[in-house]
């Protein structure tokens, strides 16, 4: 491996790496615009350029590869000067229009200018003046004059999704990003775009507006919209009021951006998944546990009475169960745990598919869980229970509903009126909860914390992001509560890390891996769950 | 001197492959494909001292010498006929009056780097030179000394000739691999070099058109005889310069690499335009290189004589200026060229390019500042040497040459508010 120095500082580094990527491994901070890991060098932005000993100009840092006996300053007055004289370029025809645009706080622009830049303008003959506000996809909008030509947006666009809507027209100084004529940036990761622009060029409609970066508190968790479980970043809104007490944040969720994973998403997710938290935050809630006639339940007596519903309907052998492959391994742990307890149940997993799978991200199996559904449950598919019920054939059936989409809970036709007793148990209030006679609220995905494995058979933490809503609970908590009453001796657990590391203890796919063990980028588990499963 | 690259132009239809056979032509081409390996032929150029006539002067034969020896994938070599270069007009008068020999140039280079197809990349605007070219190559192919078994020997290659869309920047050799492929025409980051990886990401070598026009002789005539011919053996061959601005006789002249700049000017131009405006400043390759005072132009034109000037020969686009010629103006009118043909892919040079111009201009205006002038040269040392391509670098030297070379007339400007040159005109 070739031996370069950085600054004084001698490492190793595989060959073919580039001065950059060595720096930034290193913690080296090298300012940089053009360059993004997941995208082809540009080399356009020239902010990167670095001092290379024996090399007759500055080179750029983000292209030139590594070769033994390098010598690199990334900080000295030559390269301060002209990484000075960069910022001084960009800046000359940027509208500078920060306090109205959403990038202030997270733009490029204005770290670098603050850092490497000199403060004081000397241009004074005239901006270039371009376009502001063009709507140029479902979710995307463009400012063109604050765009600093650095081609990420057009590289995404040709190299990821192999869509090139965009490019650059006219030359020079009057170079303006945009469209192809007849082309709208929707293709279904247009979102992404907004993320890599490293100033505010493009923005997300959803987003624009919206409230100031700084207001925000990030958590990493996992997109629950399909089985890839692309890691994400929710972001979710502090109440301005609540400004001077730290903690209150809960204004909702505000947005979600891909949190990279090289094993998973690598840095991008879909548009469904970005934009899922907006059904989620306008889904109609279950505020409390409720009888058939909309009466809230004490919550006691509501377990109490669920429990009873399935311990009767158990040792009849008539009970059946469906569940979401949304939720996370610890409830259907707790569920199997349950159903195990009362002598088994007719069960099945619900499917959700939709559309394709397509060649990036997107699957058509929609349950973030599905692989750990079937390892845990032992199931796939709900239609045999359902069909059970329609005969006539189950007194009771407990529906765990959808957890991130209403509209995604299991459609029960009128099963509701063929069995004696329908517990629904769920966040929402949608038809499957209307048309139960027991209805328990839970929390929605991004309000507890557990895992999910996802196609390729990777455990990932999923996280609370807010409060839940309502009284909705962690659903193996629910679980939990619905021993007693069903009259089976309740687990030791008082957290999820404890349901964990019972399901790892006896379920084969999760044998000799932990809760502490599985960190933010997820564990492969031993037997890969099968494609589609 | 006896006219090798000219030879042919002044006979009656020099365009017709017939003139051009009458003459001698394409012995070159057989006497490579069918008596040579690439290898010798390569060896011919490099010793022939010949150097690239399309603004760098890289040596040729050493720019062949970098294409894989063995081949893995097709090889390619593009004719670059994009002259565009401010003061230059010198490979349109071959393309025009004699293209069978930038072809038999092409053919020769072709063989020499395994080329399976020679694709000639030229100026949108030359619309009459397309026209004679087509029709050329079309008689090449007619002949064999394109296409299918060339010569009668079993190596074939393509001849394809590419028109441009109107863009400088598309001279640039990597900007012209990726117009040629249908993109944008944006140069590319090096490396990888074109001899690595050049158009479709294939072995690609680029040459001038006078470049390729020089090769046949060496081959008839031999390398010694070239290498024979200008100041030494770093700067040889025969030699186009073209002659514009305030001269009595401006055009294309061949002569000796070396050629004495006043020799151009005052015998072969015939001398300075008006008898009472004397020689003020020359720019002896094409705008984009520094500028010499008139005291500065007792130089023979090579590529090394011109260097130790801090000059370069580039293109041979010789523009002789005389002393009722403004320098704000001029400066202004080529910084308003590069502004216009960046092609705004990286920041100093799209940025920069069109500051400099809106300062020039607010000089020429009678509004300049006293700092502007600093300025000028300021931008242009953060332009020079960062760039992707030397587009960034044309666009600095005239700027850091004219601002410290013509100071004094910037400063006038600044002061006055006003041009303070005898007879200058200004619109
Ligand atoms: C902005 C720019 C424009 C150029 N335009 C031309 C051109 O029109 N014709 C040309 O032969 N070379 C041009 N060149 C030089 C080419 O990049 C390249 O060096 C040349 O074609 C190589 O051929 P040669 O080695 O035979 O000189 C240009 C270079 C730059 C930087
Ligand atoms: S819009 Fe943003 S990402 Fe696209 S080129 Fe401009 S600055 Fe870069
Ligand atoms: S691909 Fe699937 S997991 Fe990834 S963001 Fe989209 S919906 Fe979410
Ligand atoms: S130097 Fe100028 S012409 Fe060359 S790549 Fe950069 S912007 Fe384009
Ligand atoms: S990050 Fe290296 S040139 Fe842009």
């Amino acid at each position: 491996m070739p031996r370069i120095t950085i600054d004084g500082v001698e490492m190793e580094v595989p060959a073919g790496t580039t001065v950059l990527q060595a720096a930034l491994s290193r913690g080296r901070e090298v300012p940089h615009y053009c360059y993004h890991p997941g995208l082809s060098i540009a080399g356009n932005c020239r902010m990167c350029l670095v001092e290379v000993e024996k090399a007759p100009k500055l080179m750029i840092a983000c292209q030139t590869q590594v070769a033994d006996g390098m010598v690199v300053h990334t900080q000295n007055e030559k390269v301060k000067q002209a990484q000075a004289a960069v910022m001084e370029f960009l800046l000359i025809n940027h509208p500078l229009d920060c306090p109205i645009c959403d990038q202030a706080g997270e733009c490029r622009l204005q770290e670098y200018a603050v850092e490497h830049g000199t403060g004081v303008s000397r241009h004074d003959v005239g901006k270039v003046i371009q376009s502001k506000a063009i709507d140029i996809g479902k979710h995307i909008m463009l400012d063109q004059e604050r765009c600093i030509q650095c081609s990420r947006c057009i590289r995404f666009c040709n190299e990821v999704t192999g869509t090139g809507e965009l490019d650059f027209f006219q030359r020079g100084d009057r170079t303006k990003i945009g469209l192809y004529p007849g082309k709208r940036l929707d293709n279904p990761y247009s979102g992404n775009t907004v993320d890599i622009c490293p100033v505010g060029a493009l923005t997300l409609k959803e987003f624009r507006f919206a409230t100031r970066v700084w207001y925000l508190k990030n958590t990493p968790t996992v997109c629950a919209g399909c089985s890839r479980g692309c890691n994400v970043m929710v972001a979710v809104g502090k109440k301005q009021e609540l400004m001077t007490s730290p903690g209150q944040f809960d204004d909702g969720i505000k947005r979600i951006v891909p949190r990279v994973n090289e094993q998973v998403n690598g840095h991008w997710i879909c548009d469904e998944g970005r934009l899922s938290y907006i059904g989620l935050e306008a889904a109609g809630r279950l505020p409390h546990a409720q009888d058939a006639d909309d009466h809230e339940l004490d919550w006691d007596e509501a377990v109490r009475r669920a429990g009873k519903g399935i311990r009767e309907a158990a040792s009849a052998g008539r009970l059946g169960v469906i569940a979401t492959p949304r939720a996370t391994n610890e409830t259907l742990h707790a569920l199997k745990s349950l159903i195990d307890g009362v002598g088994g149940a007719a069960t099945g997993v619900q499917s959700i598919h939709r559309g394709e799978d397509d060649n990036l991200l997107i699957r058509a199996d929609k349950g973030a869980n599905s692989a750990g559904a079937a390892a845990i449950l032992g199931a796939t598919g709900a239609d045999d229970v359902l069909r059970s019920a329609g005969e006539g054939a189950l007194d009771t059936l407990v529906v765990l509903g959808d957890l991130l989409d209403p509209a995604d809970t299991i459609d029960l036709g009128d099963v509701a009126t063929r069995v004696k007793q329908l517990i629904y148990i769920g966040p929402f209030a949608d038809a499957a909860s209307k048309a139960a006679h027991l209805r328990l609220p839970v929390s929605a995905w991004a309000e507890e914390d557990g895992t999910m494995v996802n196609v390729d058979g990777r455990v990932q933490l999923v996280r609370r992001c807010h409060r839940p809503r309502g009284e909705g609970r962690p659903g193996w908590r629910v679980m939990l509560d619905l021993f007693p009453g069903a009259g089976v001796e309740a687990p030791d657990w008082s957290s999820w890390e404890d349901v964990y590391t019972a399901l790892s203890g006896g379920t084969d796919t999760f044998r000799g891996t932990t809760a502490e063990s599985i960190g933010l980028l997820g564990l492969s588990t031993a037997e890969p769950a099968p494609a589609g499963a | 001197m006896e006219k090798v690259l000219t030879r042919n132009i002044h006979k009656e239809n020099s365009q017709s492959i017939d003139v051009y056979l009458a003459g001698g032509g394409y012995e070159g081409l057989r006497k490579a494909v069918t008596s040579m390996s690439p290898g010798d032929v390569v060896e011919a150029v490099k010793k022939s001292g010949l150097r690239g006539r399309g603004g760098a002067g890289f040596p040729t034969g050493l720019k062949w010498s970098f294409m894989p020896k063995e081949k893995t994938k097709p090889h390619y070599l593009l004719c670059n006929a994009d002259e565009s270069e401010p003061g230059t007009f010198k490979d349109r008068l071959l393309m025009e009056q004699d293209p069978h020999m930038m072809i038999e140039g092409c053919m020769i280079g072709a063989y020499a780097m395994q080329a399976d197809a020679v694709f000639v990349y030229i100026r949108g605007e030359f619309v009459h030179g397309t026209k004679v070219l087509d029709k050329a190559v079309a008689e090449a192919y007619e002949k064999s000394f394109a296409g299918k078994n060339i010569c009668g020997s079993d190596w074939s290659c393509e001849l394809v000739v590419h028109r441009g869309a109107g863009a400088y920047i598309c001279g640039e050799e990597t900007a012209l691999m990726t117009s040629l492929e249908g993109e944008r025409g944006y140069p590319r980051v090096k490396p990888p070099f074109p001899a690595q990886a050049g158009v479709w990401g294939m072995p690609t070598t680029i040459n001038n058109v006078e470049t390729l026009a020089c090769v046949p002789d060496i081959i008839v005539r031999g390398a010694d005889w070239f290498a024979g011919i200008g100041t030494d053996e770093r700067n040889t061959g025969p030699k186009l310069y073209c002659l514009s601005g305030h001269v009595q006789r401006p055009g294309v002249y061949e002569a000796p690499m070396g050629l004495p700049l006043k020799e151009l000017i005052y015998d072969l131009g015939g001398g300075m335009l008006h008898a009472d405006r004397p020689l003020k400043a020359c720019i002896p390759g094409g705008s984009s290189v520094p500028v010499l005072r008139a005291e500065e132009c007792d130089v023979n034109l090579d590529f090394d004589s011109l260097a130790a000037l801090k000059t370069g020969l580039g293109s041979a686009g010789i523009m002789v200026m005389d002393s009722s010629t403004c320098m704000v103006k001029a400066l202004l009118r080529i910084s308003h060229f590069y502004a216009h043909e960046s092609c705004g892919q990286c920041t100093p040079c799209r940025e920069g390019c069109g500051w400099m111009e809106r300062i020039l201009q607010r000089i020429e205006d009678g509004k300049g500042l006293q700092q502007d002038i600093d300025l000028l040269k300021n931008i242009a040392d953060n332009i020079e040497g960062r760039t992707i391509c030397a587009l960034g670098d044309a666009a600095a030297w005239p700027v850091q040459s004219f601002v410290t070379k013509f100071r004094d007339e910037f400063q006038a400007h600044v002061d006055e508010q006003r041009c303070t040159v005898q007879g200058a005109a200004h619109a």
